[in-house]
């Protein structure tokens, strides 16, 4: 079973993609902000990262580039309400950009095209 | 006959009074809280007044993308009416406050006026073959025409128009931009103009086109700003609108399929309820900050209005572990404001503080008449305070130092003061704490400075 890490200052939204994705047949960890999902990621291995960028503390940007310090082969999705982090080019090293919508359809199909690569 | 003239830097180390005089005079009006007409109304009547530099009309072209059109005409109409109004003006006690007024009147006011004649002329400054007076703008050279009638460089439409044989181009530009274009003559004395008038002329015209230029600089400052806030605006809602959506969504969706189990069906409509109290709560504090130019302010018992803003319940919860001292002077005198409005601003300020304050910290709120015409309340934390750079930014739109802080409740302080005629002052520093204070101003008979 693929694992996958969400990082996500929601709870409401941590809950939906928790059991979302758990439903599509992954294993599924949530982490509340960065520092959680460090400890995440010390702890077990996985095999894709979906993080916000606006979070309490440090933000979704430098929990990327500390991922990327640590093991560079994990996909990484960002998945923000800000369509304008798109231009910044520290968000390049993700793999997909993924903006907040009603329906989690785009979400699930990156998810797929990046885990069956 | 045309002469052309080097533009003219003024000659500050001049002894030329007149010279003084104007730049003076000008100067003063720039300063002057009066718009960019006024101000050119200004300018034109230095040049046609006889304190001033005496022509006897001028005329203004401005810039309008690449055309320049012809916009007012100051001056008499006639002989006759030159005769009578400079008799008028040149009465003992006539100051130039008063020959501006007459100015505004003859610009303004009649149907006839010259500024009819001048105002359907423009001319292209794109094209290539300019004639005069546009040239004069587009090269940025002050010209003496002479002759007109026998130049064929002088457009025939303005030679018409201004019927006159002699008159002088000032160009009014500054760095790359051309502003407009002043014409001036001495159609009724028929004097001839002279190189001190012209040295006048071309100081007027470094001024006034520096001044345009200045003003356009500024104006688009403006527009800047006012883009920029939109765009922070729109990132603003995009983000508080996005999150609650997506969990709706999402969770709304569980519900018409049929992955779901029937118990979670509840929580998910829980979920949903709550998420749209959220969307409802930012429309709601959008709305009460957009409304506050509404300007009511009536007499108010300032007192009344902090003691039922603490007994908010939201504010209360929040200040558990937490001493809040309240002070209120006895007889306060009434001020001024929207109570409703006012009693928010105090919520807002209040429940800043407790957020910022640690448990077994301490909250005081301060009352107190500061003279006759003000009322200050003081809300005070002992928390951790802030570094010049947040206060800098406090009453910036969307700024906030909380995970979910719209950032619209201090300004929103800021402008209930401001609608209410008095202000916020800020006191603070990294680790002793934050101190506002409102000043309110008094209802009472007799304020001093009413």
């Amino acid at each position: 079973m693929k694992k996958i890490l969400i990082v996500e200052d929601e709870d409401a939204l941590c809950l939906l993609y928790k059991e979302e994705l758990a439903l599509d047949g992954y294993d599924v960890t949530t982490a509340g902000n960065a520092e959680e999902a460090l400890s995440a990621l010390n702890r077990e291995k996985f095999d894709l990262i979906i993080t916000d960028i606006r979070m309490p503390g440090r933000d979704g940007v430098e929990l990327i580039t500390e991922i990327m310090g640590l093991r560079k082969d994990i996909p990484i999705i960002i998945n923000t309400a800000y369509q304008s982090y798109k231009q910044d080019f520290m968000t390049w090293a993700a793999d997909a950009y993924v903006v907040k919508s009603s329906s989690l359809a785009e979400l699930k199909a990156k998810i797929r095209d990046l885990l069956n690569k | 006959m045309i002469e052309r003239f080097p533009f003219l830097a003024p000659d500050f180390q001049s002894q030329e009074p007149r010279e003084l005089a104007l730049l003076s005079i000008i100067s003063q009006s720039f300063f002057q809280p009066f718009s960019i007409e006024d101000n050119l109304l200004v300018i034109l009547t230095a040049l046609t007044s006889g304190s001033g530099v005496g022509f006897n009309r001028a005329m203004l072209f401005r810039t309008d993308g690449d055309k320049l059109k012809g916009e007012a005409w100051l001056g008499p109409r006639s002989a006759e009416e030159a005769k009578t109004i400079w008799e008028v003006l040149s009465t003992p006690g006539i100051g130039y406050v008063e020959i501006i007024e007459h100015n505004r009147r003859l610009l303004t006011g009649q149907a006839e006026s010259l500024s009819q004649i001048v105002k359907p002329l423009a001319y292209s400054l794109a094209q290539d073959n300019l004639t005069i007076p546009a040239t004069s703008a587009a090269r940025r050279e002050m010209l003496l025409v002479k002759n007109a009638r026998q130049e064929p460089l002088v457009d025939p439409k303005f030679l018409e128009a201004i019927g006159v044989e002699e008159f002088l181009c000032v160009p009014l530009f500054a760095r790359d931009e051309i502003m407009g274009l002043i014409i001036l003559d001495n159609a009724y004395t028929k004097r001839p103009i002279e190189s001190k008038d012209i040295r006048l002329a071309s100081l007027c015209g470094l001024m006034a086109g520096n001044y345009m230029y200045a003003t356009l600089l500024h104006n688009k400052m403006i527009e800047m700003e006012h883009l920029a806030a939109l765009g922070e605006m729109a990132v603003f809602i995009t983000h508080q609108l996005r999150n609650p959506l997506t969990t709706i969504g999402g969770f709304t969706d569980q519900l018409l399929t049929d992955r779901i189990e029937e118990t979670k069906k509840r929580r998910n409509l829980e979920i949903i309820r709550k998420e749209i109290r959220r969307l409802e709560d930012v429309v709601t504090k959008l709305t009460l900050f957009l409304k506050v130019d509404v300007r009511k302010t009536v007499p108010f018992d300032l007192k009344a209005a902090l003691l039922s803003v603490i007994q908010n319940p939201d504010l209360k919860m929040k200040s558990r572990d937490i001493e809040v001292l309240v002070d209120v002077e006895e007889r306060l005198p009434k001020t001024l404001g929207d109570p409703t409005y006012v009693g928010e601003a105090f919520r807002n300020l209040i429940a800043n503080a407790l957020e910022a304050t640690a448990q077994g910290g301490q909250v005081t709120i301060l009352g107190r008449r500061e003279d006759q015409n003000w009322v200050v309340v003081t809300v005070q934390d002992n928390g951790k305070g802030m570094p010049p750079s947040v206060k800098d930014k406090l009453f910036a739109p969307f700024f906030s130092t909380k995970d979910k802080g719209m950032g619209l409740g201090l300004l929103f302080v800021k402008r209930v003061m401001e609608a209410s005629g008095g202000r916020i002052e800020v006191d603070s520093e990294v680790g002793r704490g934050a101190s506002f204070r409102l000043f309110f101003r008094t209802a009472e008979e007799g304020r001093t400075d009413a």
